[in-house]
């Protein structure tokens, strides 16, 4: 950590309209102390660091002068304005560091483990997950610090949240929005003929790449040739132009003024990227060789003024762009995707990124060169008639998913139509089999799979169905079954307070659980004091447990066909094996 | 699978077969075997191309000895390279069962801008720049200049395709567009004119319409065809409009401007040569004295665009000698630009018959009508004699050249209209001379009268006895097939109110109400959020498409849309449209839903399926009524009424009845599929209007869908579409089948089949 502390020159505002009282800022690790210049005002601030929840501050490039509002734990909030960006930055950087560890190292004494050596940005990559994830940290609060798992434990199990996390690669991009954001309409404050237009990053980004006329021109002419503002202001102007569908006038404004005649004349770089397009296009829907092959339509052939044809005014043909042309633009960039992965602060940023990804893109479209065989086949896909065929088999998309409880959830009502009384009958197949069955099937699986290796997909796309069907049944089943309404859930009815009791141990025993069997076989001392320690820990939950089904049992719900019987029977097994495992190790 | 329909065995590509593609093979068989014309109308999504080749390629495997052939003639391009795909999943199929034997040729023909592979010529803008570039390396003159200057380029394409000469084959097989390209690519041999060569040995050969109705290129492609020929025109619900337009001409200002500049290139081209090698002229006039044929044996690339003319009609005689001297000619041709620019300047509409036209031409330009015939010949050899290889500059002169000949040529079945200004727009004067053909049945008859059968086939062809009468042909077969489905998959609907129940239409005094329009609006908007997938909504005319979407956009329906699907509209530009289109395929392909916004008779409409999730729901709003003031259309209409007794009011109902029907029919592909249909007007409602619907729509159009509103139409929508999303049995129920198997087919036998049918 480069400073223990931080100090800046700034105001302090008490609301957002307050004018502020000049004064120097300082915040350590523990306090922030605010004093002004003028000893006489009100307005001297000390405030301890734990009692600050959450900070938020304006960005740059937005017309707001940079305040910093830091948050306290009873809704209050410290405004401060600094005097520039680079003030407010270190301040934020700061602030986020103090309460990243308070959300965890200012409230415990610092476990520090001597077998592991943890980088800087890992160390704030778990922090940040932790605060991300509120029962994560609950989790990692009872066993971490109470010492039941070591730090090193805990987020071995969560390898796959440390990755992805890390790579940032899967997280799922946002594309750009399908409404026109780019035709934005200015306001007039009423009293002038003034026009405001409010532009945000987001909508710049999407008339660059809506337009590459505008994004070549914004990158040669800002900031050597014009500022910012001027170049806006006169893309706005031809937008007007545009708009008032008058192109004698636009030819005239453009012939006066050659950077606006960059914004009213048709883009050149769509053009030829139109004509590059179009040998990719699929041969069934390629208009344009017909028109190459229509020898009716030679000029002034066939008939021109039936009823059937329509006439077009071909003036100033330069100059006029219409309405479809733009939506039929906008929809194939909002399907092209976005392309550009940066925070959208900065507009020179935002349009260097997109020269860059075009760059690459047209890098990759010229090298590829296996589309039209892709063409091809697509054409004799869509040619065969699909009812006449044998059935084909279906392409599969594996299946993830990210919160088993919601996903069992949602699927319950599915799971229930589609096998409806069948339930009984998979239970029964199942207590069918017997230990050797299943044996011999396992074992002829393994042989197989070393026979050839791993199949992809492992499991078969039907059994895999009729294992989720069973599971989704058999899961959440109870649940509903209670509940007279399907869409309520037995544990909804539960006072709020117990409900969450029961989800959080729910959570902790599944967390020892895993820890627990993973121990196994115990072959060091180290796993088998990790399995005695786990082992205490839960039974020190199973009290609680019992407190809590005897609540439920007082209250209205009296059935024993409860969601807690689960964990009752999991105890229980624990209990009985555990002699045998620790004799088994 | 295979199966017997009296003495041949079809083989068809997939497991199970339709019954009506069954009913309509029977029929076709019944055509060829009795060497007549026939005229079978089938639903759209019941498989009729694939029926057709299967069934005509199956019929000459039978028959070896025969040289039977199978032209197939398409509306466009795209639709050319989907039914090649499709012969070629029937030729693998063939193949697979009869062996080396089965082998076939299929080509596709297009212009030199879809087959030149020779990167410096394709990379020209359009057709004509492309046709003259091409010229310019390939001409039989350029070629001998270049055998004595190494630095006259060439085509190497084209070199190589000479020098293999005879070698130079296509293997058998079917060859899309781009696969013949692709495989001239591999040999270094030119794809055109390969193909051009190929053509006469091919077993089948697909291009477009006008390489057979059209004389100018019907005299060069498909002068060699054999009798025995089967014609297949597919999507022929326009074909007269096609016959039409092959026949007529247009002259405008710009036309004669182009056509002095191409006259004074023209007389200094002459001068040079006088200069130079004034013998080359005095062959050609020693040529022309002898009367020779003017293209006896020209080499395959000099010539061009043959004689606009019917070949009936052209005189096998010698040129007139006032024309024969090239001098002279110029003289005639720049009379003939004066007296037409003279007739331009009119203020008024005049309407003239060619006889009048001709005898006015004689009294005040001085030239007669045997003159006028042979202008197009005669300027033809003057430039192969001129050695002109950019052609596409002198357009031009052709156009004024083949309005001569035409108007030499015919008395009867055309007119001439002069327009000083368009109706639409008064304010603009935009003078036009139209020589209009209104006789369909001129530019066809030579086809009818060529080849042994013709086959005109459509997915609406309603009334069907309307066709043989506009094309003058006796059928021998003539039939209307509805289509038996396993499952209500089309639902039609008339939809007449809007959301707050005041009737829609596009009927002229309604169309600019502002209320009308924002019932259409929200009719669109209600149904984007409830159906999947992609939605097609047709307007009645580009400038009405234009007018509808600037006042959406003005008021917020559009942005509205915008949220729920991704728009995408058809432009007369046809770059940008054809790429809207890829976009839209992808857009449904992804899931991301899109609508297609397109127009009745445009480019879209005529042979873009919207099939599967492409097309959900259909939107045609409005009827797509021909502009009713054409001076052209009134003419045509009042000939109709005179040669064949069709009343005005009929043929219009017709005609635009016909252009909603093929709009709304490219949603369903085969029986699997499904797709709505809404019918956005008052005016379907009406009972005389309706009744011009092809009968597999009115079949299943229910009276309780006859009259909706906006919110009736949503809450039919959302039950049709609950409906179609349950799993179902394909082959039908059992009483009534849809879906044949081969032991099905081949226990049916031909009685109960046709009882089925019918």
């Amino acid at each position: 950590m480069a400073s223990t502390h931080v100090t800046k020159r700034a105001k302090y505002k008490t609301t957002i309209k307050d004018p502020g009282t000049p004064g120097t800022l300082r915040m350590t690790f523990e306090k922030i102390l605010f004093v002004p210049h003028n000893p006489k005002s009100a307005g001297k601030l000390d405030v301890e660091f734990r009692y600050i929840k959450g900070q938020k501050h304006t960005k740059e490039g937005s017309n707001k002068p940079p305040w910093l509002n830091l948050t306290n734990n009873q809704n209050g909030s410290f405004i401060f304005e600094f005097e520039n960006y680079s003030d407010l930055q270190e301040c934020r950087d700061f602030v986020g560091k103090v309460l990243a560890k308070g959300g965890e190292v200012s409230e415990k004494p610092t476990v520090a483990y001597p077998d592991e050596q943890l980088s800087a940005a890992e160390m704030e990559l778990r922090i940040k997950l932790l605060q991300e994830d509120s029962e994560l940290q609950k989790l990692h609060k009872q066993f971490v610090l109470s010492g039941v798992l070591t730090e090193t434990e805990f987020w071995a199990t969560r390898k796959k949240l440390l990755d992805r996390e890390a790579s940032k690669k899967t997280k799922q991009r946002l594309g750009f929005k399908s409404a026109m954001i780019s035709d934005i309409k200015p306001s007039t404050d009423g009293r002038t003929n003034k026009v405001t237009f409010n532009l945000t990053p987001e909508v710049i980004l999407q008339i660059f790449a809506e337009k590459p006329a505008v994004h070549r021109a914004f990158l040669s002419y800002v900031p050597n040739k014009m500022s910012e503002r001027t170049f806006w202001t006169k893309y706005f102007r031809a937008e007007y132009l545009h708009s008032t569908k008058n192109s004698i006038a636009a030819a005239a404004e453009a012939a006066e003024d050659e950077e606006l005649a960059v914004f009213l004349k048709q883009d050149d770089i769509l053009a030829s990227e139109a004509r590059k397009k179009i040998r990719r296009v699929d041969p069934t829907l390629d208009m344009e060789a017909d028109e190459g092959d229509d020898y009716t339509h030679l000029p002034d052939h066939g008939i021109l003024r039936e009823g059937s044809k329509e006439m077009t005014e071909s003036q100033n043909e330069l100059y006029k762009r219409s309405l479809s042309q733009d939506i039929n633009r906008h929809a194939a960039v909002v399907l092209e995707g976005r392309a550009v992965d940066v925070e959208l602060e900065d507009t020179k940023a935002v349009a260097e990124a997109l020269a860059q990804s075009k760059q690459k893109s047209s890098n990759k479209g010229e090298s590829d060169g296996d589309t039209s065989r892709e063409r091809l086949d697509r054409l004799s896909r869509m040619t065969e008639i699909e009812d006449l065929q044998g059935p084909n088999t279906l392409p599969l998309a594996p299946l993830c998913i990210k919160d088993p409880r919601d996903y069992f959830d949602s699927q319950q009502a599915n799971a229930l139509r589609s096998s409806g009384d069948a339930l009984g009958e998979i239970k029964q197949i199942k207590c069918g089999l017997s230990t050797q069955e299943v044996y011999g099937s396992l074992r002829e699986s393994i042989s197989s799979i070393r026979a050839m290796g791993l199949k992809e997909p492992i499991v078969k796309p039907e059994v895999a169905h009729q294992v989720f069907d069973a599971l989704t049944n058999s899961i959440s089943n109870t649940k509903y079954h209670i509940g007279k309404n399907p869409q309520e859930s037995v544990l909804d009815r539960l006072p709020r307070k117990t409900k969450e009791e029961l989800l959080h141990h729910w959570t902790s025993i599944l967390e020892l659980l895993k820890h627990f069997w993973a121990s196994y076989p115990i072959t060091t001392t180290y796993l088998y004091v990790k399995v005695n320690r786990l082992k205490d820990a839960m039974s020190n939950i199973y009290p609680q447990l019992e407190v809590n089904v005897r609540k439920i049992k007082n209250g209205e719900v009296s059935s024993l066909n409860f969601p807690i019987l689960p964990f009752l029977q999991l105890f229980c097994l624990i209990y009985l094996l555990y002699p045998s495992l620790i004799f088994l190790a | 699978m295979k199966f017997q329909i009296e003495d041949v065995t079809v083989y068809f590509p997939y497991d199970h077969i339709y019954p009506e593609q069954y009913c309509y093979m029977i029929e076709l068989k019944r055509t060829l075997d009795a060497k007549g014309h026939c005229l079978l109308e089938m639903p759209t999504g019941t498989g009729k191309t694939i029926a057709l080749l299967s069934l005509i390629t199956s019929y000459c495997l039978s028959k070896p000895q025969s040289p039977m052939k199978l032209i197939y003639c398409t509306r466009t391009v795209h639709e050319m390279e989907k039914t090649l795909a499709e012969l070629k999943i029937l030729h693998n199929y063939q193949i697979k069962h009869l062996g080396p034997q089965a082998r076939i040729l299929a080509i596709g023909l297009s212009s030199r801008k879809n087959l030149c592979v020779n990167p410096t010529v394709v990379a020209a803008e359009n057709r004509d720049s492309v046709d003259a570039g091409c010229r310019k390396l390939t001409a039989s003159w350029v070629r001998a200049l270049a055998s004595e200057n190494p630095d006259v380029a060439m085509c190497e394409f084209f070199e190589n395709y000479e020098k293999a000469a005879s070698a130079a084959v296509l293997p058998p097989g079917v060859y899309t567009l781009q696969e013949l390209r692709a495989f001239g690519k591999e040999k270094g041999w030119c794809p055109y004119f390969l193909a051009r060569h190929m053509v006469q040995f091919a077993n089948v050969v697909v291009y477009s319409y006008q390489y057979l109705l059209d004389p100018k290129v019907a005299g060069i492609i498909s002068k060699e065809m054999q009798k025995e020929s089967v014609v297949v025109f597919d999507e022929a619900h326009n074909i007269d409009n096609v016959c039409i337009e092959a026949l007529s001409v247009s002259v405008r200002r710009q036309t004669l401007e182009g056509a002095t500049r191409n006259l004074s290139r023209i007389s200094q081209e002459i001068d040079r040569f006088k200069a130079t090698d004034a013998s080359i002229l005095r062959a050609e006039y020693n040529r022309l004295v002898e009367g020779l044929a003017l293209r006896g044996n020209l080499p395959i690339t000099d010539n061009w665009l043959s004689n606009p003319a019917l070949p009936d009609d052209i005189l096998k005689e010698a040129v007139p000698g006032n024309i024969r001297r090239a001098e002279h000619f110029l003289h005639v041709l720049r009379r003939l630009v004066q007296y037409l620019s003279g007739r331009l300047d009119t203020e008024n509409v005049e309407k003239e018959s060619p006889v009048g036209f001709v005898a006015s031409l004689s009294s005040h330009a001085g030239i007669d009508q045997k003159t006028l015939k042979f202008c197009y010949d005669r300027l033809h050899s003057l430039m192969l004699t001129l050695e002109i290889t950019d052609t596409d500059e002198f357009l031009h002169i052709q156009t004024i050249c083949d309005f001569a000949t035409l108007v030499g040529t015919y008395g009867r079945g055309f007119s001439i209209i002069i327009e000083p200004f368009d109706e639409r727009m008064p304010h603009i004067p935009d003078p036009v001379l139209q020589l209009s053909c209104h006789d369909a049945s001129l530019a066809i008859k030579p086809v009818f009268d060529r080849f042994q059968s013709v086959l005109i086939t459509s997915g609406t062809l309603s009334p069907i006895d309307l066709y043989p009468r506009l094309l003058n042909f006796h059928p021998v077969v003539s039939r209307s097939f509805t289509m038996s489905l396993t499952r209500d998959c089309i639902c039609p609907m008339v939809l007449t109110r809007g959301s707050d129940q005041l009737p829609v239409s596009t009927k002229f005094d309604m169309r600019s109400d502002p209320g009308v329009v924002r019932n259409y609006g929200k009719l669109l908007l209600e149904m984007v959020s409830v159906v999947p997938d992609g939605i097609v909504c047709f307007f009645v005319s580009y400038s009405y498409m234009d007018g509808i979407i600037n006042t959406w956009n003005d008021s917020g329906i559009l942005k509205e849309i915008m949220l729920h699907k991704l728009v995408f509209i058809e432009t007369q530009d046809v770059v940008e449209t054809t790429l809207a289109l890829d976009n839209y395929r992808r857009a449904c392909d992804s899931g991301r839903g899109a609508v297609f916004f397109s127009v009745a008779r445009g480019k879209v409409a005529e042979g873009i399926d919207f099939d599967r999730h492409y097309g959900r729901l259909v939107i045609m709003i409005g009827v797509p009524f021909q502009y009713t003031l054409s001076k052209i259309l009134l003419a045509r209409l009042e000939y109709l009424r005179d040669t064949f007794q069709i009343k005005e009011g009929d043929f219009l109902t017709f005609d635009a009845l016909r252009q909603a029907a093929q709009c709304v029919g490219r949603v369903i592909r085969s029986k699997a599929d499904y797709g709505m249909m809404i019918f956005a007007d008052k005016r379907y409602s009406r009972h005389d209007k309706r009744s011009k619907l092809p009968s597999w729509i009115l079949s299943h159009l229910q009276d309780a869908n006859l009259n909706l509103s906006t919110d009736m139409a949503l809450h039919i929508a959302r039950e049709f579409l609950k409906k179609m999303a349950q799993p179902y049995d394909k082959t039908g129920s059992s009483d009534k089948k849809t879906l044949l198997s081969q032991e099905e087919l081949e226990k049916l036998g031909d009685g109960s089949m046709h009882e089925m049918s019918y």
